[in-house]
């Protein structure tokens, strides 16, 4: 029978021959993801290790399935509030105990960023971690997927997760993105077209002659907002970008997979990249979306380029482009967070930071930041790189969060209004 | 041990309620909820239900709140899962916001996927549950299960 690339990928880890959507298999996972906020007393009270270890004792177990497939990570450096402080020493006693790999300090950054750029993504993984934005390293090949903190502890303690597998949609990529366009555009774009109805626990899968126009970083962007339409993962087959970025970064090495022809989709949609332009979604709702024409002149009070979606050096690049010999407008402000420090001194060895600077903009170490900090006051506006303008998001109700890529930001800072970056290059 | 057949009084919620938003029992959408809510209540929302964060604080404070069950016209897959996960039954049921008034008392049985209006006699098909969501919630979610032997086969 004809399968998704995703469906073959759920197929080997579920040690089944073949699977179809909406059948309930038992998977074995080949990495868990576990971010530190998941060590704290945020979720519950004996945090995730303390949890754990009493379904272990129940289990007559010590250890964890498989210490060195776990990947654990210290999103904020330093940690900001003593909660934090506690959880982040209950994840390095978790990943010293139980043989996990273990990242902070400065050779960290957000957790998305650092589990790519530290290569432990193999395409054809059957990868979950205790973060909804899991599903970026979908970019790279890997089935990827978000679980909560019990579900986190169950993989912990077995190694394995159940789940139906998902109907797929396919984007059929043909064209070239135009000035301005990078995935963040496109995925907005989708998201814009077929909302979240189309897209609710589904696989999406992006593909076609125009993916090989879309960078390594793109295609992370766009996988990365899958959990914004709902989706269970997005996936891209892997491509020569994809077998030279995985050399580069130390992952294993893989047999290339794709979908067969035949291959059933719920739905197919074409993209036309060429047609695409710089998308905006508009508050509270990341599927919000249109061309950023629709949104020109609406003031702005802070612009934000940093998160998992758009912190990477390509966003900073970007960024540079338009900031470059220009000024943050007066009263507005511009807070760039490299999103890991393999960005940040990346940006640094090519002057990016130094031109943030010039431009007045506020360069802060590599964390998710404003993205999950509340930095508004009522009435407020910002545009930002990340992915949720939900209501609240970033300050009270009465504050506005507009979603862009990182050159929107920055020439919506420049002119204290949102503002086309093609405009500006 | 989680109840899979359920009556209570419900509470109605609109579309594309975000997991940030659930917190503190809805707190984002009626800070006051918390307040007018009882144990055995069953909240009711609409399509997107649970979108966003895998944060487990939201769907834990309904638990807490004593809600017994949920029901929307959809719900995300990770708040779907966690709220199983933690035995609290949730299902997904095309129709539910439309035939049902705030205020309204149902029966619900989750093995079945039926809901029973008390008001107009009306009975709405949901999706059935998983056998392994099934199991978990029997046993009270998913720790309780992973405790007393239970194993994915």
């Amino acid at each position: 029978m004809p399968l998704t690339l995703t469906e073959k990928i759920i197929a080997r880890a579920a040690n089944r021959s073949s699977v179809a959507a909406g059948d309930i298999v038992v998977a074995n996972a080949d990495k868990l993801y576990i971010k530190d906020l998941r060590f704290s007393k945020k979720e519950d009270a004996k945090g995730l290790y303390g949890v754990l270890l009493e379904v272990l004792e129940s289990m007559g177990k010590k250890n964890v399935w498989d210490g060195g497939k776990i990947v654990v990570n210290l999103d904020e450096q330093p940690p900001r509030n003593e909660k934090r402080a506690e959880g982040q020493e209950r994840a390095r006693d978790f990943a010293r105990e139980q043989h996990a790999v273990l990242y902070g300090g400065n050779d960290g950054g957000i957790g998305h960023n650092v589990f790519v750029e530290h290569g432990h993504v193999t395409p054809g993984e059957f990868i979950v971690g205790g973060d909804s934005h899991t599903c970026t390293y979908g970019a790279l090949g890997a089935f990827a997927t978000g679980i909560g903190f019990t579900e986190t502890v169950g993989v912990l303690a077995t190694g394995q997760i159940w789940l139906k597998v998902p109907k797929a949609i396919r984007f059929e990529m043909t064209g070239k993105p135009g000035s301005c366009v990078v995935g963040k555009d496109i995925v907005l774009w989708v998201a814009g077209k077929i909302g979240y109805e189309g897209a609710i626990n589904r696989t999406l899968e992006y593909t076609g002659p125009g993916i090989k126009e879309i960078s390594i970083e793109s295609r992370l962007t766009m996988c990365n907002m899958a959990v914004e339409m709902i989706a269970v993962n997005a996936i891209v087959p892997a491509d020569e970008r994809t077998a030279a970025y995985v050399r580069e970064v130390g992952a294993g090495d893989f047999t290339p997979l794709a979908s067969d022809a035949g291959a059933k989709y719920e739905q197919v949609h074409g993209v036309n990249l060429s047609e695409i332009e710089p998308q905006v979604a508009a508050p509270e709702y990341p599927a919000n979306a249109h061309p950023v024409g629709e949104y020109k002149g609406v003031k702005v009070n802070q612009g934000f380029i940093g998160t998992c979606t758009n912190g990477r050096i390509e966003d900073l690049r970007m960024a540079a482009g338009i900031l470059r010999g220009r000024k943050v407008k007066a009263g507005v402000r511009l807070v760039i967070t490299p999103a890991s420090f393999f960005a940040y001194r990346l940006a640094e060895k090519e002057g990016l930071l130094e031109i943030f600077k010039n431009a007045g903009a506020n360069v802060t170490s590599s964390e998710c930041g404003l993205c999950v900090r509340q930095s508004l006051s009522a009435g407020e506006v910002c545009v930002s790189s990340g992915n949720r303008n939900y209501r609240g998001r970033m300050g009270p109700k009465e504050s506005s969060v507009f979603l862009s890529n990182a050159a929107t930001v920055a020439a919506s800072a420049v002119a204290g209004e949102i503002a086309d970056p093609r405009e500006f290059v | 041990m989680s109840s899979l057949t359920i009556k209570g009084r419900i509470w109605k919620f609109g579309d594309s309620i975000d997991n940030g938003n659930i917190e503190n029992v809805m707190g984002g959408v009626d800070p006051e909820f918390k307040n007018k809510v009882k144990p055995g209540d069953i909240l009711i929302a609409g399509r997107f239900f649970g979108m966003g964060a895998s944060d487990e604080h939201a769907p834990r404070s309904l638990k807490e709140a004593g809600i017994s069950g949920v029901i929307a016209e959809s719900i995300s897959n990770i708040f779907h899962r966690t709220l199983i996960n933690i035995g609290l039954p949730a299902m997904e049921c095309a129709g539910i916001a439309d035939a049902l008034r705030d205020g309204d008392e149902i029966e619900v049985d989750y093995l079945a996927g039926s809901v029973r209006v008390l008001r107009s006699g009306r009975t709405l098909a949901g999706d059935r549950l998983p056998d392994f969501a099934v199991q978990i919630l029997a046993k009270g979610g998913l720790m309780p299960y992973l405790k007393n032997g239970g194993e994915f086969k």
